[in-house]
């Protein structure tokens, strides 16, 4: 078996068998979408929940994705990455394993979230739509755990990595274009919000939905997410401990 | 081209030198490496495992080097860390499954060969959380012989064990002998170093200070071991020809070329002091003697470590 789909395995049996992680971790995006999608009382656009699904979908992966290095903060200080480290499959394959990881765990969320928001109302999600936003899910879920996983590679412990996380999520999520349409927002938000590539993942799903669809950011994405894969190999591949 | 060879394996950290210009050269044999906390046992390890690279001097494992073929090194030898680190919602099959898949091993007799090797078949399908240290450390033991390194490096393997799981494990090392395999072992306990390794490697403050056979080791320091057993804390009572090497609670043992000289001295000076002497022994020296004559306490300078510290906590 690919040394990449034995580490994909191994991390998905472990979360599987604790239980409580998978149902927080379903639960969590579902109380998201509800609260903030049908609580709010907004009126920024004529159908709100096909607005915010989309922005919600991204957060969640969001969320996800910078949260799920903290998976290979617990396999270092917990001594399994010295012994993978000394391995003779490719060191890649630690980092690829765990891309894949976070990444389908973040895909599942966002399952849940299109259900439900389907469920509830949403009017976006036709067949082509849902393959769209998974692929730029995808796309963004492999950016984001590329990225925290390196960073996890070079962090002592749970609160630094924490805060680190807090320090990023946090203002890549209210700068975003998630929760408002630009129109609404005030004019030092919406320069930050334009530049924000969390907001660069909302739109290309929201543009599905009311074409033109923006391919540019598309591929821009894509190019960002290989750039950011190429830079965490090199970093696993001659990090010592 | 021996199994391990080093070559002033020297490693810095800051100010302080973790490990001082090793020269070793080790094949076909268990090799205990005996040492206080801090003395540079496991930093030695992380750099034949290529998991740290050293500042100076070189390393080769079945003559490759270890900056420069890393991958050829990692292809030849296994690693058991100090931490012990099995996955506790894996079952011990899956937790073995796992290593077989990534050295690229095929098929699940191997699998099940070596959890029979380390007594484990009849639980191999129970989650490795229920099992007990002993079976963990065979387990991780399970995991490191899949794929049948050339090379074996186990940092601490009996820490925590009671003295049938400690036994066990050096069982195991020894038949691993008898296959060919190199064990390079690092451990506290003296005891273990003198019957389950061919040669041992005395290292303190990072300096390699002996390196001989366990019963060479014991001649070398000569003579007979005279151990006293006090009412108390006695006094460190001076007699020519005997030297002091440990003073305890209710205990005091020096080393003497000639027992049926320095004896009678003592117990008279000794006696003096007003101290009471409930025992007498001697023997010959233990490795421990050795060790302490020749490595001393090493306090532990540096920063707090964290993973010693777990360490710590689970001796308990
Ligand atoms: N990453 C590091 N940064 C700074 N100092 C370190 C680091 N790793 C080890 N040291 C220092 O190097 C010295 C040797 O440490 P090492 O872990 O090799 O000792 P050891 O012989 O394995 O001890 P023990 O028996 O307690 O496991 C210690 O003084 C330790 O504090
Ligand atoms: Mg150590």
């Amino acid at each position: 078996m690919n040394a990449v789909l034995v580490y994909f395995v191994r991390d998905m049996r472990r979360w599987i068998r604790g239980r409580f992680n998978v149902w927080s971790a379903l639960i969590m995006p579902a109380a998201w979408l509800v609260f903030v999608g049908l609580a709010l009382p907004t009126k920024f656009t004529d159908h709100y929940l096909d607005f915010i699904a989309p922005g919600i979908l991204v957060l969640t992966m969001l969320s996800a994705g910078m949260q799920g290095g903290s998976s290979l903060i617990f396999d270092k200080i917990l001594g399994f990455l010295n012994k993978f480290l000394a391995l003779p499959s490719p060191r890649e394959a630690i980092l690829f394993g765990k891309i894949l990881f976070i990444t389908v765990r973040g895909l599942l969320q966002a399952s849940v979230i299109m259900v439900l928001a389907v469920l509830l109302g949403a009017t976006i999600f036709t067949p082509a739509m849902i393959a769209f936003a998974y692929g730029v899910l995808f796309i963004f879920g492999v950016l984001l755990s590329a990225f925290s996983t390196a960073i996890a590679l070079y962090v002592e412990d749970h609160d630094g990595y924490a805060a680190i996380n807090a320090l990023l999520s946090m203002p890549l999520f209210f700068t975003s274009s998630a929760l408002m349409p630009y129109s609404v927002m005030p004019p030092w938000l919406r320069t930050i919000a334009q530049y924000n590539p969390v907001s660069f993942a909302i739109d290309l799903i929201r543009s599905f939905a009311a074409p033109p669809v923006l391919w540019a950011s598309l591929v821009g994405l894509v190019a960002v997410a290989l750039l950011m894969v190429a830079l965490s190999s090199f970093l696993f591949r001659r990090v010592t401990v | 081209m021996a199994a391990i060879e080093t070559a002033g394996l020297t490693r810095r950290f800051g100010e302080l030198v973790a490990v001082d210009a090793l020269d070793l050269a080790i094949d076909r044999e268990v090799f205990g490496i005996l040492g206080p906390n801090g003395s540079g046992k496991t930093t030695t390890v992380l750099m034949l495992t290529t998991l740290l690279r050293p500042t100076a001097g070189s390393a080769r494992i079945a003559g490759h080097d270890v900056v420069r073929e890393a991958a050829r090194v990692r292809e030849r030898i296994s690693y058991v860390p100090q931490d012990m680190a099995v996955d506790i919602k894996l079952t011990g099959r899956e937790n073995v499954s796992f290593y077989a898949a990534l050295y690229g091993v095929a098929g699940h007799d191997r699998v099940d060969e070596v959890l029979g090797i380390m007594d484990l078949a009849d639980r191999a399908d129970d989650l490795a959380g229920t099992y007990s240290g002993g079976m963990r450390r065979r387990l991780e033991l399970a995991q490191a012989l899949v794929h049948e390194p050339g090379v074996l490096f186990l940092d601490e393997p009996t820490i925590g064990l009671d003295v049938a799981g400690r036994r066990a494990i050096w069982t195991h090392i020894a038949e691993l002998r008898e296959r060919g395999m190199t064990v390079f072992v690092t451990t506290h306990y003296m005891d273990e170093a003198d019957q389950a390794c061919d040669r041992v490697g005395v290292i303190a403050k990072g300096q390699l200070v002996a390196v001989d056979a366990p019963s060479a080791l014991r001649h070398r320091l000569g003579g007979e071991r005279i151990s006293l057993q006090t009412d108390r804390l006695a006094p460190p009572v001076a007699v020519e020809g005997a030297r002091l090497v440990r003073r305890e609670p209710d205990r005091l043992v020096y080393h003497a070329d000639d027992a049926a000289d320095a004896v009678p001295a003592l117990l008279a000076g000794l006696a003096s002091a007003g101290v009471r002497v409930s025992g007498l022994e001697v023997a010959a020296p233990t490795l421990d003697d050795v060790f302490l004559a020749l490595a001393g306490r090493q306090d532990e300078g540096g920063a707090f470590d964290y993973r010693q510290f777990r360490n710590m906590i689970r001796r308990r």
